[in-house]
């Protein structure tokens, strides 16, 4: 069966000029990585940690492709705006619920680009003693990196644009994409998003 | 040959453009040290042996040994810092630098809700401002 194109995504990808990564080529990749995770930690009960919100998508996903058992826990950081400019640094504004000390950890992420946000989620966690910390993450912009950091699953390379879908946002739109696209110039030139 | 650091105060540092402030502030809210043009990398020598073009990145990170470069030109202006970065690459193999294009700004500033800023990028020809066209005069200069 041909991928599905734009149009069959009608008023959803309004704004969409072009589908980077199809419904099919994200969901085949995610199970692909889902079954190295269940060979490397069979027996090790791993602890999915995600960072909200961009996550979600990939790990539903990829928890439900697993087939060995696992637990997820979520953690938020307040991101970069001129408003939180005001407030310092970066900080945790969820925590874990579930302590790490001693446990398996996987770190799942949406998309890393410059590393910046990564980098310092991960040295928080180290600080608690996980048994092993490591990423899995599924978009890589390389291009944009400013931290490097180890990456021990990885779905896709993405060029250097300005993606959105399957978690990934324009001022909060377009999320609930289930591909990968690439936004109209014109998206951008107007600030009422 | 890598030329010895010229001080910089990176408590007060005089930006270019203000898309090298918000990428500064960007830094300071994720914890990571740098330094603001720390050095210049000479690129072209008369018969005398003084410096006739020079390239000076617009930060360095000292934790990552990283050098960063941000433009905000349109491709099409944008040649003559091209060549002069591959340049750089040429004469001074053993650093790492990273150029920030005009897109990949857009797209750092949308990625950390500057929309305004995005919007600037992508509106104008985002030109860098006279003051910045000195500096760069001055460095050509030696």
């Amino acid at each position: 069966m041909p991928n599905k194109t734009l149009d069959n995504y009608g008023e959803l990808a309004a704004g969409v000029r072009e589908i980077l990564i199809s419904e099919e080529e994200l969901q085949r990749r995610v199970h692909d990585i889902a079954g190295e995770i269940s060979r490397d930690y069979a027996g090790r009960n791993p602890l999915l940690v995600g960072v909200l919100k961009g996550v979600l998508f990939f790990m539903a996903d990829l928890l439900q492709a697993l087939t060995i058992p696992a637990e997820i826990d979520f953690i938020a950081v307040s991101s970069y705006s001129p408003e939180s400019r005001q407030q310092g640094v970066v900080r945790l504004v969820k925590d874990l619920e579930i302590p790490i000390d001693g446990r398996h950890v996987l770190f799942v992420e949406d998309v890393i680009d410059t590393g910046l946000t990564l980098n310092y989620i991960l040295r928080n966690l180290r600080i608690r003693q996980p048994a092993s910390l490591d990423v899995c993450v599924l978009f890589n912009k390389p291009n944009h990196r400013l931290i490097d950091i180890p990456l021990k699953y990885k779905g896709f390379d993405l060029p250097d644009r300005f993606v959105v879908g399957y978690g990934l946002d324009y001022r909060e739109r377009y999320r609930n994409l289930p591909f990968i696209g690439l936004l109209k110039p014109e998206v951008f030139q107007s600030n009422k998003g | 040959m890598i030329p010895s650091p010229e001080p910089a105060d990176p408590s007060s540092p005089r930006f270019s453009h203000p898309a090298e402030e918000a990428f500064a502030k960007i830094l300071d809210f994720y914890g990571i040290a740098w330094v603001y043009e720390p050095r210049t990398f000479p690129l072209e020598w008369d018969e005398h042996g003084v410096t006739v073009e020079a390239f000076r990145p617009d930060f360095y990170l000292p934790d990552q040994d990283l050098y960063i470069e941000l433009t905000t030109l349109r491709p099409e202006l944008s040649t003559r810092k091209n060549r002069k970065l591959r340049r750089v690459k040429e004469l001074y193999p053993e650093i790492n630098i990273k150029l920030f294009k005009r897109r990949e700004m857009r797209d750092l500033m949308v990625k950390f809700g500057l929309y305004d800023q995005a919007a600037g990028i992508e509106g104008t020809q985002a030109q860098k401002p006279e003051g910045l066209l000195r500096k760069n005069a001055q460095q050509n200069a030696g």
